[in-house]
């Protein structure tokens, strides 16, 4: 098997002949990376070569037209205070839990009379009510 | 990244300020964020908070109350077996029931159910000798002495003390509260020094002695 066998393209670029005189040959450099194509209807956004193609990137939202994380996505950088935030809303949402049922308890002694645990049941609205405000004071610039 | 944005901005486009607030609005991180919930949870505990000191100042209206002792109000001529009458006592706001149950006993409560405030009813066909029934939601109260027997009223009846005179006519002579006997609410609105209460003298012959028939 020779290379006889394959005729050579002729329009593909000839290897160039080494110069004479006995020295290294330099290899080609290759041209400088430019992104795109040379043609510049091709360097058109997706949207201009196929118009066909709906700008939604495959999301049924019609208004998203690109995928990827969305915005604000990876800002979050203090995982604990983030943490630390729920945690204080999840305890503030308990202490107003009691604070219902507290209520009724307030509303059924009073009703029945009992106006001294009346008292007492208030009592026990008011500090739940210092606690949750101190909760939210912690850090009120917390987010 | 995503944007959310229906069409592609156009600069000079009418409508353009729009555009963005909504584009702003909708790619917003978050609306409502956990610090504005901490906020409105902080504001409805201090709601909770001053909803109980108005409750406990007695911003809620109770059955009998009134300044001074209740005044003697004849409600009936006469009240025959198995029937109840519907009065308002002592104010015209207080809706009460009195009930007269086959064994002849008579029985005067507050028709307002402890529940939600719905009529009190008295229908002698339930139970063994008949009860009080809010329809609301099923309450029912014990005849006899005003308590829950069923449902969810979180309390017994507040009762109208009654008295019936020789010539069969009933009289309402004060109330008492829920799970307050008759004689401590009289006592309570008319001064110990009533007899049968704990500040008359040594002890005096009591409400049944003068009276010929009470219930709660």
């Amino acid at each position: 098997m020779s290379e006889s066998t394959f005729p050579p393209d002729p329009e593909a670029p000839r290897p160039s002949t080494p110069p004479a005189g006995g020295m290294d040959p330099e290899p080609p450099r290759p041209p400088a990376y430019t992104p795109g194509s040379a043609q510049p209807r091709l360097n058109r956004p997706v949207h201009e070569r196929y118009p066909q193609i709906r700008p939604t990137s495959g999301y049924g939202d019609p208004r998203i037209r690109h995928t990827g994380p969305g915005p604000g996505a990876g800002t979050e950088q203090e995982p604990e205070r983030s943490s630390k935030l729920s945690a204080r809303l999840a305890l503030a949402l308990t202490v107003v839990i009691g604070q219902l049922w507290g209520l009724t308890i307030v509303v059924d002694e009073w009703m029945a009379g009992d106006t001294g645990t009346a008292w007492w049941g208030t009592g026990f609205l008011v500090l739940s009510f210092l606690v949750v405000l101190g909760l939210w004071a912690i850090d009120p610039k917390d987010r | 990244m995503s944007v959310t944005d229906p069409q592609p901005p156009a600069p000079d486009a009418p409508g353009d300020a729009a555009q963005e607030a909504l584009r702003d609005r909708i790619a917003a991180d978050s609306l409502t964020t956990r610090r504005d919930y901490l906020r409105i949870v902080a504001t409805v505990s201090g709601g909770l908070a001053v909803g109980g000191v108005a409750v406990a100042s007695g911003i809620l209206h109770r059955h009998g109350d009134s300044e001074g002792a209740p005044e003697v109000k004849k409600i009936a001529d006469r009240i025959e077996r198995g029937e109840s009458l519907a009065f308002r006592y002592p104010g015209e706001e207080d809706r009460a029931i009195a009930v007269r149950m086959e064994d002849g006993t008579l029985a005067g409560y507050s028709a307002v159910c402890t529940h939600l405030a719905c009529a009190v009813l008295w229908r002698n066909d339930r139970g063994s000798e008949g009860e009080l029934y809010c329809p609301c939601h099923e309450g029912i109260f014990d005849a006899r002495t005003g308590e829950v027997t069923a449902g969810p009223p979180p309390r017994g009846l507040p009762k109208v003390i009654l008295v019936e005179q020789v010539d069969g006519s009933v009289w309402a002579i004060g109330t008492a509260r829920s799970g307050e006997s008759a004689l401590e609410g009289f006592c309570r609105q008319n001064g110990d020094d009533r007899p049968g209460c704990p500040g008359f003298g040594a002890g005096g012959p009591g409400l049944k002695a003068t009276e010929r028939s009470e219930r709660t």
